[in-house]
């Protein structure tokens, strides 16, 4: 049976387990509806003031929501990995005649499966909230496209540190350690705005790349000079995280 | 892996065919100290011997679950180095811990096993079915799997090594925590796979499994076969009837060695070793030693407390290989196991 074959029988197999949990669909959409509720209007003045690089503050936290959706849900997927661990079938997967990497392919693409699922959650309320995406249906597509494959280099961190500790609290708990690389970002505020410590973590934060590459795509449209910084940090960290994943994975598999 | 490299490929028809395997796990635990096996097709083969023993760590080699240190393997004819895809695609393996998709319906799951093993769907299907039917689970085959009883777990787990069609049964404990009616159905359900052709490699703690299954078995014990053989054989090599004796201790401790002296003097015993308070002889014919025996004893001071006598069993013929046997060391692991599962916050298996 070829890999892609495969591949998609033990996808779907993931992606049936994700639904049958209704938190797993829904907690997404709370969250989003929360933030945009919370932060989106009561803050919306924050746009005036001087050089402030959107006129709707809805506009300009969509990029936050987008990203944060995506790192806070960064252990759902080595989480799934760890329970098939714990509970044998994995190892009735290793013991089938498919090849070992098509159970890792499987569960990224169900990464960015629940990635997409957000983003499609997070734009149509943006849309519904009269967000103007000034990047325009392309701008969407970019969007949504940036945010799976930010879901899936993401969920490989989750992954190895299920593959690394095999322990369910630890493996939970992984997005308590990536919390501050939301929140050490423009997600609030544009980086003119911020300064001391603050400023300098943002810089050296790789997360904020992707986060304003995604954002001024929405706010500005096709600014290329802060797209294509944050198009290179999103492959670099997919390239970088995926293929420690797979090589975490290799170890746990022999 | 220099082995397999240098060595040729294997030529030899015997479904399972093992040379000098040895296992040793991080941390330096050998596992598996220089084993050779052979299992003939059509064959029902079992491995015997206590927790520990190394008998599940041989099966995951095998199944190519854990990658051995030395030695070579096939499976069959399929190196298990060079050619694990194909060692899969002829295995069925039901393991220990059974590991199934709790949230999948009983069907959907073996439909899903199927597809895996490269059926299509309509013959996944069908399979399924068929396979409900033959372990009884049709009934429940719209539940999900997380609902199924611990027999019906195993019954499914079954049906699911047997969704492709595998020439080889791998069976690690199968019986496990089972009551003993469904101990039987599964016993039964065995057999007629191995009437059918399907040869069969078990791996058990249990002897009646072990003598009620397998046409030869292996004694494993600490990573080491020490006997090989039909059960009737093996027992046969133990040399006769065997007569457990335990002594009265109420009037102080017994000395175990001096009572063993005496009772090796006599030529009508073959053999005696000493087991738990009391000691373990073996005769030709127990019920007309037994008199002479207890007679011999009284004179001596020793008075027996509990006897009885009995023909070889294979715990005999494991306490004859290695000097222990193989209930106080399935016994003492259920202690332990029993008493911390409390601690570590489990519940009782």
């Amino acid at each position: 049976m070829s890999l892609l074959r495969e591949t998609y029988y033990i996808y779907l197999r993931n992606v049936r387990v994700w639904l049958s949990h209704p938190l797993n669909v829904a907690s997404p959409i709370m969250f989003v509806v929360f933030f945009f509720l919370v932060f989106g209007t009561p803050l919306s003045s924050v746009t005036l003031l001087p050089g402030f690089p959107a006129d709707d503050y809805k506009a300009f936290l969509t990029g936050m929501i987008l990203v944060q959706a995506v790192v806070f849900s960064g252990s759902d997927t080595g989480f799934a990995m760890l329970t098939d661990i714990l509970s044998g079938y994995f190892e009735k997967l290793l013991l089938s005649p498919v090849h070992r990497f098509s159970i890792l392919l499987a569960s990224l693409l169900t990464a960015g499966t629940r990635a997409l699922m957000q983003a499609l959650v997070i734009v149509a309320l943006a849309l519904v909230l009269g967000v103007s995406f000034k990047g325009g249906v392309l701008g969407i597509i970019a969007v949504i496209l940036m945010s799976c494959v930010f879901g899936i280099a993401w969920s490989s961190l989750g992954l190895m540190i299920a593959l690394k500790t095999k322990n369910v609290q630890v493996t939970e708990s992984t997005w308590l350690l990536f919390f501050p690389l939301v929140f050490l970002t423009t997600a609030f505020m544009p980086k003119e705005f911020l300064s001391g410590w603050f400023r300098v973590a943002v810089s050296v934060n790789p997360v904020n790349y992707v986060l304003e590459g995604i954002r001024v795509i929405v706010v500005e449209g096709w600014k290329w000079d802060v797209i294509l910084p944050g198009l290179w940090v999103l492959v670099g960290m997919t390239v970088v995280l995926t293929s420690a994943a797979a090589w975490f994975y290799r170890r746990a598999t022999g | 892996m220099a082995d397999s490299r240098e060595a040729p490929p294997f030529s030899d028809p015997a479904m399972v065919l093992v040379e000098k395997l040895v296992k040793v796990y991080p941390g330096g635990t050998r596992a598996v100290d220089g084993i050779d096996v052979r299992v003939e097709r059509g064959e029902f083969f079992g491995f015997l011997g206590p927790n520990g023993a190394g008998k599940s760590t041989v099966m995951k080699v095998l199944s190519t679950l854990l990658r051995k240190t030395s030695g070579r393997a096939s499976v069959a004819g399929h190196d298990i180095d060079r050619e694990p895809m194909a060692v899969r695609r002829n295995i069925g393996f039901a393991m220990q811990e059974v590991g199934l998709d709790d949230l999948a319906k009983g069907r959907d799951f073996l439909v899903m096993q199927g597809l895996l093993y490269g059926l299509s769907r309509h013959e996944a299907g069908r399979r399924a079915d068929e396979l409900l039917e033959l372990v009884g689970l049709t009934s429940v085959a719209g539940r999900k799997v997380g609902t199924y009883s611990g027999g019906m777990r195993r019954r499914i787990d079954l049906a699911a090594a047997l969704v492709h069609r595998p020439p080889l049964l791998f069976l690690d404990e199968p019986t496990t925590g089972l009551d003993p009616q469904t101990r039987l159905a599964l016993w039964d359900h065995l057999k007629q796979l191995n009437d059918q052709g399907i040869t069969v490699f078990l791996t058990t703690q249990t002897m009646e499994e072990a003598d009620r299954l397998c046409r030869r078995i292996a004694i494993i014990d600490r990573g080491r076969i020490v006997a090989e053989g039909s059960p009737r054989a093996l027992k046969a090599e133990v040399g006769g009837d065997v007569i457990s004796l335990t002594f009265d201790q109420a009037n102080g401790e017994v000395d175990l060695l001096r009572a063993q002296a005496l009772v090796r003097e006599q030529p009508y015993v073959v053999d005696v070793k000493p087991a738990g308070t009391g000691l373990s002889i073996t005769t030709r014919d127990g019920g007309a030693t037994l008199p002479s025996l207890l007679r011999l004893l009284l004179e001596n001071g020793i008075v027996v407390a509990n006897l009885s006598v009995s023909s070889p069993t294979l715990d005999d013929v494991f306490l004859k290989h290695t000097g222990r046997k193989i209930r106080s060391e399935a016994a003492a692991g259920n202690e332990w196991d029993q008493a911390l599962r409390p601690w570590l916050g489990l519940g009782k298996r």
